[in-house]
């Protein structure tokens, strides 16, 4: 028998970070907000009210179609698409139809072997969010319920709706997809993606096919909401089609959920009872002309994209893809590489430094590297003493922890923790070591009585030394000097 | 009734009045509302008189009166707003009981305009449901009566608003004409009424019916004071997409032209198969007489496609819109609601009980002309018979500079005549429709009187954003059979 290989679809959904909604000026915050507070008579439909497009919200779009090479409309509508549900204030939600913002992209991933895949974009769209339902149940779940409350703070949110060709052959790849799109919403600094709190949500649509066989029937899986949901989701679906494939069951056409606590996809609504959304364009909103030189200014003000910095720290740093990556991971850590460079830190030492202690500081605290209490410049010089072997890494940390803490330069943090940026070396070196010496005199007698083989107890002296001298000295040398006097 | 005088000035009168101290505004909404008062026994013109909102409001602008203040254009004068039109803190039903309760926690741009320039607002008028309707017969609140004779209709939608002009309630009231909702009632009522320029008046605050058809327009018994609403409610409004940012040009000046030399009015020579009221057409020839006398040549013009395809059209695009509009009435979070045991059976009932059968009608029709079955096959279709209704025009208007056309077939019809026939009420805006669909302006204006010692109308169309023109063709009639008339209680026949 055939294997079968899995075709999958995404459509993302992805907040955009604009401070007001997609058609009114309120407020987009809406975690941790006292419920309706973000709220006007647009944003909750009320009678009279009319829509004004955000047009940051269309900047912001047509910055992630160019950057993923789409195709963008000088002329674009807006639809209302009906249905009703007590979360949607005007049982319409204003979205876009056959004539989206921008069509015909595509966004590269790249596999295990470093291989990269392109996935097609079809098309990239804006809408507006709907409001949220607090259910009256300790789950929060609508089941059970005795009442359920509206929150519209977040309705009228805008949304940005990119929707792939099934292009994508793995549950690996779906998740590969989606992180790399994160990244770039995030490069492009419109949206936070943050997949839990639901800022990028993602469906899948997956089926089926035995190689040269016509598709599937396809299932639409939602409610992922991590990127290891979403590849477990499709994992499980693909097994449980390619079991029902196996065992002669036809695959419904139908809307699953994929439940994070069993582990498992629920069947939710037949596509046969497919709602009628009654399309139509809406008539408060004129098309909306996109100028063509507006697009080229937006084009050209596009940030260097994370392929591209990528691919330079490679070539031009000499990375490895594997630092690299890490390096160009999040825009505000690659720009702090290039500063640290700059400003004169070599590339090795920063690039040691920022994977270890910087994300390190930056995951701690939630922070972005802009953030950082202390100037690149003052980082770079750290860096350099450690690169010229002023300071050991181990002293080099202490005072970075410092110049965090106090947010003070690199000359007083030294100061504070009693260090000399200065090797210790010549008489002073030969001081401490005679010192070290005499404290240990059993442990030279045992080396001078040829009991150190392997070379493990002059080791131990020399980290004695070091360890007096705060790291300040130069290994080799301490290892000559403690030679020579045994 | 002391002061009735008051009932039959113009807005200029009366600001003409306090400028000279020969009265104040509390004389004059205090004459108006008791007014008011006796005759909504008969009329029933208002849903919501303001009679509080209004006093204070004419204290207030007697003390700014007092102290020498600078007065708005429109100090002062009394207005009626239709129902459709948000009032801030004031009750909006839409005619409907689905919104019997819904106080908007905001004004309308054209409310807050005319606020701005110092009117005082004193009731909000009857309508016919959501603006659907003929004749202000499908008010929730009951029928409005025609102030000229009560046993008539005094047309619709905005019937409220014309009777109140009619009647002498204000000089001015607001209106909104999706379909002819204006025309119609103005002429039906012997009063000014002018759709606009579709995008010229913002519509923020307008409910809706039919976002691509609506548009809020002035009623009133002079032609001065209609230009003059017309210009301070046309202030350019960041909040509706539709509204155009162009500069106005000052409407006023368009009523001191004397001669129509050089200008084309047109007219239709044949109506074919439709029925026209004889009082209409001699109306129509009269007033292109006057017209003719004034050095206008008199052409004729065609619209063949609006004959035919007018009608269909709008009724397959308006109950789509409405259909979409009226959506979100679904009793969750204001308006009508009736309680039930799940959320489909709350959608059924609140919207089955809040919606009155003609606005059900057009919902069901909207519905179907919108979905996978109907949208091909009607809706996109209803478009491409707009695109030529909309050349129908522009080509007309390459050869006339304003078309004087009936504006209804009829004279006002009586009481529970046409209701149970909802094709013959559709007929009535035969003549309105197209120019909705095409988005030009359009004014009716009471040029006779009928045997029967009713009004009749006729109507002004011309090009986009041509106002001047209409108003100018409209004042040189209106120079030849003088201004409309308050027609009072005692003066009904």
């Amino acid at each position: 028998m055939n294997e079968f290989i899995p075709v999958i679809g995404l459509e993302i959904h992805v907040q955009l970070a604009t401070k007001s909604k997609m058609f009114c000026s309120c407020s987009t915050d809406y975690i941790g907000v006292k419920p309706n507070s973000h709220v006007c008579p647009i944003c909750l439909g009320l009678p009279g009210s009319l829509p004004m497009i955000n047009e940051k919200a269309i900047m912001y779009a047509i910055r992630t179609a160019l950057a993923m090479r789409c195709k963008v409309n000088t002329r674009t509508i807006f639809h209302r698409k009906h249905y009703f549900y007590p979360d949607l204030p005007k049982a319409y939600q204003i979205s876009q139809y056959d004539l989206p913002l921008a069509v015909d992209g595509c966004l590269e991933v790249s596999d295990d072997d470093g291989k990269t895949q392109r996935i097609r974009i079809q098309r990239l769209h804006l809408e507006e969010d709907a409001g949220k339902l607090v259910h009256s149940t300790a789950s929060g779940r609508l089941m059970g319920a005795e009442y359920s409350l509206v929150d519209c703070n977040r309705a009228g949110v805008p949304l940005m709706e990119i929707v792939t060709h099934p292009d994508i052959a793995s549950a690996k790849q779906a998740r590969e997809f989606v992180s790399r799109l994160r990244q770039l919403v995030r490069y492009l600094g419109v949206s936070d993606g943050d997949m839990e709190a639901g800022s990028l949500r993602v469906d899948a649509n997956i089926s089926i096919m035995e190689p040269g066989c016509e598709y599937g029937e396809k299932v639409e899986v939602k409610n992922m909401n991590s990127l290891r949901a979403l590849e477990r989701a499709l994992e499980y679906e693909y097994e449980r089609q390619k079991e029902a494939k196996k065992e002669g069951k036809a695959i419904v056409s139908e809307t699953r959920h994929w439940d994070d606590g069993s582990n498992i996809t629920i069947s939710s609504r037949s596509k046969e009872e497919a709602e009628d959304y009654r399309y139509f364009p809406d008539p408060d909103l004129p098309p909306l002309v996109v100028d063509e030189r507006v697009i080229v200014q937006l084009c050209k003000g596009l940030p260097e994209l994370p392929w591209e910095v990528l691919g330079r720290f490679m070539s031009d740093y000499g990375l490895s893809s594997d630092e690299a990556e890490v390096l160009t991971e999040r825009r505000d850590v690659a720009l702090l590489m290039d500063e640290l460079v700059k400003e004169g830190a070599s590339i090795k030492v920063a690039s040691n430094w920022i994977r270890t202690e910087i994300l390190r500081v930056l995951n701690e605290r939630g922070i972005s590297a802009e953030d950082l209490p202390v100037q690149t410049s003052e980082i770079a010089g750290l860096l350099l003493l450690v690169d010229r072997g002023d300071l050991s890494t181990t002293a080099a940390k202490e005072v970075f922890n410092l110049m965090l803490e106090k947010s003070i330069n690199v000359e007083e943090a030294v100061k504070i923790l009693g260090l000399s940026t200065g090797k210790l070396t010549g008489p002073e070196l030969e001081a401490v070591i005679d010192k070290v010496l005499s404290e240990n005199s059993d442990v030279v007698e045992e080396i001078r009585a040829g009991k150190d083989k392997k070379g493990k107890k002059i080791k131990f002296l020399q980290g004695i030394v070091m360890r007096e001298t705060k790291g300040q000295a130069d290994p080799k040398e301490v290892q000559s000097f403690i030679m020579s006097k045994i | 009734m002391k002061n009735s005088k008051f009932l039959k000035f113009s807005a200029f009168d009366l600001m003409s009045g306090y400028s000279k101290g020969e009265f104040i505004v509390s004389d004059v909404i205090e004459t108006v509302l008791e007014y008011i008062e006796i005759n909504e026994r008969n009329l029933n013109a208002l849903i919501t008189p303001m009679y509080e909102e209004a006093r204070s409001r004419a204290w207030m602008l007697d003390a700014a009166l007092a102290r020498g203040e600078d007065l708005g254009p429109l100090f002062g004068v009394p207005v009626v707003i239709k129902d459709n039109i948000t009032t801030d803190g004031v009750r909006t039903t839409c005619g409907s009981r689905m919104l019997e309760n819904w106080i908007p926690p905001f004004s309308a741009h054209v409310v807050r305009c005319l606020e701005r320039a110092g009117a005082v607002v004193i009731g909000k008028a009857n309508m016919d449901e959501f603006a659907m309707g003929s004749s202000t017969e499908y008010s929730a609140f009951g029928p409005t009566l025609n102030p000229w004779d009560l046993s008539k209709v005094p047309g619709g939608s905005s019937g409220g608003s014309a009777a109140s002009v009619a009647a002498g309630y204000a000089p001015i009231a607001l209106g909104s004409d999706t379909g002819g909702s204006i025309r119609q009632p103005a002429a039906f009522c012997g009063v000014y009424g002018l759709k606009p320029t579709y995008g010229l008046v913002s519509r923020y605050g307008l409910v809706a019916f039919a976002s691509s058809l609506d548009q809020i327009g002035p009623f009133a018994r002079d032609l001065k004071d209609l230009a003059l609403v017309l210009q301070i409610i046309s202030e350019p409004d960041d909040c509706d997409a539709t509204c155009v940012r162009k500069e106005r040009p000052n409407y006023l000046e368009f009523l001191n032209e004397s001669s129509l030399e050089g200008f084309k009015v047109g007219y239709l020579s044949d109506y074919k198969s439709l029925e026209i009221d004889e009082e209409v057409k001699k109306a129509v020839t009269e007033a292109l007489k006057i017209c003719q006398d004034a050095g206008a040549e008199i052409i004729e013009v065609e619209l063949p496609i609006s004959a035919r395809y007018g009608l269909p059209c709008y009724y397959t695009i308006a109950p789509a819109e409405a259909s979409s509009s009226l959506a979100r009435f679904d009793g969750v979070r204001y308006g009508f609601s009736v309680e039930a045991e799940d959320l489909q059976e709350l959608y059924q009932k609140s919207r089955g009980g809040g919606f009155g059968p003609e606005v059900k009608r057009r919902i069901l029709i909207g519905t179907f002309v919108l979905s996978s079955s109907g949208y091909e096959t009607y809706y996109l279709q209803a478009q491409k018979a707009r695109q030529l209704v909309v050349k129908e025009f522009d080509e007309v208007f390459l050869k006339a500079d304003v078309l004087l056309l009936p504006a209804t077939p009829t004279l006002p019809f009586k009481r529970g005549e046409k209701i149970l026939d909802p094709v013959k009420v559709y007929m009535a805006d035969l003549f309105t429709i197209p120019v909705n669909l095409a988005g030009l302006p359009g004014l009716s204006m009471k040029v006779s009187s009928s045997s029967s010692g009713l009004p009749v109308g006729i109507q002004l169309v011309s090009k986009k954003f041509c106002e001047g023109d209409i108003l100018k063709t409209a004042s040189i009639i209106e120079r030849a059979v003088g201004p409309a008339t308050t027609i009072m209680g005692g003066d009904r026949k």
